[in-house]
């Protein structure tokens, strides 16, 4: 992470902006839009390891002045999919994306009981968490 | 994904994105690069993943005009191994990617 951070610097023209844009350490929370009402449905087990090497990465390269932080903000995001299907898609494709969470069976069934029985569900799921974002200024040599 | 619009107001507010070279690095399926080619920027994506990669070209094949699209380029790329000359961006944005 501290070599893509010094890659970034390396391309930058004098002055130029490199900027962090991933999810906040916060565990992600699920719930159902149903007939215009949400019910909360319990939250994911992230683990943080990688999130913390790239928070370390970040701090190595503003302590040694590559980069200064110029700015950061926590922005709320919410992904909603279209039914339970969706869910478990994109449910999948997180996990096969290193993020080392245990099986999260007992989620799906969470969601696919407040969804209503197969084959009449209806409503949404929505995921909710928020995105951190740090704007890091190029520094002289 | 996204329905506040609040990643992309904070994108615009984080910099000025209008006819600025930018590298977005793990552009994933393209879901950023188009809001960025949208703000106007010049943007060279890149993603470890071939698969990804052809998603974000189609994506933005269907979705920008062609005056747009031909100022994003989408490449299989990591970003501890640029293959880009120095100084030559104006931004860096690590989509989701640093970690």
């Amino acid at each position: 992470m501290v070599h893509a951070l010094r890659e970034a610097r390396r391309v930058l023209k004098p002055g130029g902006v490199a900027i962090d844009l991933r999810p906040a350490m916060v565990h992600r929370r699920v719930k159902v839009m149903r007939a215009g009402l949400a019910q909360p449905i319990g939250a994911l087990r992230e683990r943080f390891d990688d999130d913390r090497a790239a928070n370390r990465a970040v701090a190595r390269v503003l302590g040694q002045r590559l980069f200064k932080l110029e700015g950061r903000q926590r922005l709320p995001l919410d992904r909603c999919m279209d039914g339970l299907d969706d869910f478990q898609a994109w449910l999948d494709d997180f996990i096969s994306r290193g993020n080392k969470l245990r099986p999260h069976d007992w989620l799906v069934a969470r969601v696919a009981r407040a969804l209503g029985p197969a084959p009449r569900r209806r409503g949404s799921v929505v995921v909710s968490g928020p995105l951190d974002l740090r704007v890091l200024r190029k520094t002289d040599d | 994904m996204d329905p506040q619009q609040n990643e992309v107001r904070a994108l615009r507010a984080a910099a000025n994105w209008r006819g600025v070279r930018v590298l977005e690095i793990g552009c994933g399926d393209g879901r950023l690069t188009l809001r960025l080619a949208r703000l106007g920027a010049i943007v060279e994506a890149i993603d470890p993943d071939a698969d990804s990669i052809r998603l974000a070209r189609r994506a933005l094949r269907r979705a920008l005009p062609p005056e747009r699209a031909r100022h994003v380029r989408c490449r299989v790329g990591e970003g501890e191994h640029l293959d880009f000359p120095d100084e030559s961006f104006d931004r860096v944005l690590f989509s989701w990617s640093l970690c």
